[in-house]
């Protein structure tokens, strides 16, 4: 494991909130939303600067360099049964990290993050999948300078 | 001696073939408007061009600059000022004419036009008395007529002589090729054993005769006989043939003649001979100069390749030449002259090597290959395929600190890409090409280009390379930082 996937999964933190959210979804392939396994239903996932209180702060696609950090929160209800899901992290078409979240029933928001480095510039996307490696949602951001 | 010796035995059959053609064309040009003014104003501008070679090789910068400008113009005045005559040249002959045979005499000489006057007279029984001088001086014997002072032509002839011309009656006296006077009155001769017949005209010529040494042919009015009186006697000339050797014989034109057409034949075996070593000269100044070596980067054409397939990555684009020949054929080469190809006939998909062979390259001719770098490059081919790509925005810039990115969306979200299936099968996104942030409003639209790399990648016939962004911004909720 290289040090770039360690240092993400690291970041990765999976706190549980366990109420909807009425925040959109920010991703620019809205027709790979909002897809239903057989347990798990994604009802949010955006790109975010921080959160607050557990809520996405300032969701966005660009990224300064300068705010060191983009956040992946994604929600789901409902959670019939403990499962996992991924977020998959690509800079241009190349992995970067893929990092395994856990969803608990009822209801479950999770989360993953990553630290910029100068060499991180340019295109990004996230991979939501499912723990058969169905993708739910593809979130793209760019980091600029 | 050995160079030159082998200089000879280099020579190709193409060079002999090369050399024979360009001195028969300055040959025939040469034939074709000699005597006109355009080729004399050429031959200045020739002189010039080596006068202008020589600056150059002095170093005189201005006065190589001057000529050569002068020789540049020369070309375009020559065209201008002498196309008429150019014209002229080139219809007067048939397309045989041009390429063969000498130049055709469209003007008959004096003396035919004497002798078909003198018999158009005699036809006509039109009286007519024409002396053609000798070497005695004929102005105290004749008294002197009205001069005249015009080019010899038959219709000129035949208009004096003409009865309602007022100097109809006198003798014409003509002096090489123009008519020196007209009505001249001869001295009569006293003789008395004349014919009846001989009037006034045969007396006079007959006077003249006795007294000089000048040839004057004498046109009966009543009988329309021709009668040359020379040496005191008078000849009656009844075939053309004969009065035409009178004539040459008077004036000495037999020699003059065959003088002339020996000169006329010297002067054309020595044209041909200057078309022959002028061009051999410059074929081998240009040709076989010393060598020089120069390095070219040409690009490689890649040809045949399989429609199905396209190039995905080749290893070189170009190749470097290292080519040898003469400096002057060195120096006017043109790049467009050369040419790389390889053959992608018999390659199949995925990585190809191709050995650069001296098949594989065209030179002009007398222009040696040395070397080339590299000698093998690679070709990476692939089939082509269509492909589904979404597209996402690649940002760059930086947005104002208080300003956060809040919707981007792009229209049409995915376009259909064609590209080698390998290339496409490792794509899962197409990406814009950079959209700067710096200049970004609230909200707004903006289009931008897809970044379709490698090159090789395109967008299918109903698929743009252009895509409209949708965009809004808002104040940044709070700092985070």
């Amino acid at each position: 494991m290289n040090h770039r996937m360690l240092r993400l999964l690291l970041l990765a933190v999976i706190p549980g909130f366990l109420f909807p959210f009425s925040v959109k979804s920010q991703s620019g392939d809205t027709t790979e939303s909002k897809i239903s396994t057989a347990k798990i239903v994604l009802v949010q996932a955006v790109m975010c600067e921080d959160l607050l209180e557990r809520i996405p702060q300032n969701p966005t696609t660009i990224f300064s360099i300068e705010r060191r950090k983009a956040i992946c929160f994604t929600s789901f209800d409902p959670v019939s049964e403990k499962t996992i899901i991924y977020h998959q992290w690509f800079h241009r078409d190349q992995t970067s990290a893929k990092i395994k979240l856990t969803l608990k029933s009822p209801r479950w928001s999770t989360y993953s993050s990553i630290q910029f480095r100068a060499e991180d510039i340019g295109p990004w996307r996230v991979e939501i999948s499912d723990s058969q490696g169905h993708i739910l949602d593809v979130l793209r951001f760019s980091i600029t300078e | 001696m050995d160079k030159f010796i082998y200089l000879i035995l280099s020579l190709r059959w193409q060079d002999i073939i090369d050399i024979s053609l360009v001195s028969y064309i300055l040959f025939r040009f040469y034939i074709l408007f000699r005597g006109t003014n355009a080729f004399r104003v050429l031959i200045g501008m020739t002189i010039l061009w080596f006068f202008q070679q020589i600056a150059v090789s002095m170093g005189l910068i201005v006065t190589s600059w001057v000529v050569q400008g002068v020789v540049t113009l020369g070309a375009f005045i020559i065209i201008v000022i002498f196309r008429n005559e150019i014209r002229t040249v080139l219809l007067a002959r048939n397309l045989k004419s041009i390429f063969w045979g000498g130049p055709s005499k469209t003007v008959s000489s004096t003396i035919e036009i004497i002798v078909q006057s003198i018999l158009d007279m005699a036809r006509r029984n039109c009286g007519a008395l024409i002396v053609l001088p000798g070497k005695e001086d004929l102005e105290e014997v004749i008294q002197k007529g009205i001069p005249w002072e015009g080019e010899i032509s038959k219709e000129m002839i035949l208009s004096i002589f003409w009865p309602d011309n007022p100097v109809h009656d006198g003798a014409t006296i003509i002096q090489g090729d123009h008519i020196a006077q007209v009505s001249a009155i001869l001295p009569l001769s006293r003789r008395d054993d004349l014919p009846s017949y001989y009037g006034t005209r045969h007396r006079a010529a007959l006077g003249l005769a006795e007294a000089t040494d000048a040839l004057i042919i004498a046109v009966s009015e009543e009988r329309g006989d021709v009668v040359a009186a020379q040496d005191s006697q008078l000849k009656v000339i009844k075939q053309k043939r004969r009065l035409g050797q009178i004539l040459q014989q008077h004036m000495g034109v037999a020699a003059k003649k065959s003088r002339e057409s020996i000169k006329e034949r010297l002067m054309v075996i020595a044209a041909a001979l200057f078309s022959i070593i002028f061009v051999t000269g410059v074929w081998f100044s240009v040709s076989k100069g010393f060598d020089t070596l120069a390095t070219l980067e040409i690009p490689v054409v890649y040809m045949n390749r399989d429609p199905a397939m396209e190039i995905i990555r080749t290893s070189d684009n170009t190749v470097s030449l290292e080519l040898e020949g003469s400096g002057a054929l060195i120096k006017s080469i043109n790049p467009d002259q050369i040419q790389v190809k390889l053959d992608l006939s018999k390659s199949k998909v995925g990585p190809n090597s191709f050995t650069i062979t001296r098949e594989s390259i065209s030179l002009p001719p007398g222009i040696i290959l040395k070397g080339l770098t590299p000698p093998v490059v690679d070709v990476d081919l692939d089939v082509l395929i269509k492909k589904e790509l979404p597209v996402q925005i690649d940002w760059v810039g930086k947005l104002p600190d208080h300003f956060v990115l809040t919707e981007a969306t792009i229209k049409p979200k995915k376009v259909e890409i064609i590209g080698g299936k390998r290339m496409l099968k490792k794509m899962s996104t197409i990406y814009t090409e950079k959209v700067p942030l710096n200049n970004l409003e609230d909200k707004g639209t903006i289009t931008a280009n897809l970044a379709l790399n490698p090159a090789s990648l395109k967008t299918a016939s109903d698929s743009n390379e252009k895509v409209t962004i949708t965009y809004a911004t808002k104040l940044r909720d709070q700092e985070t930082k």
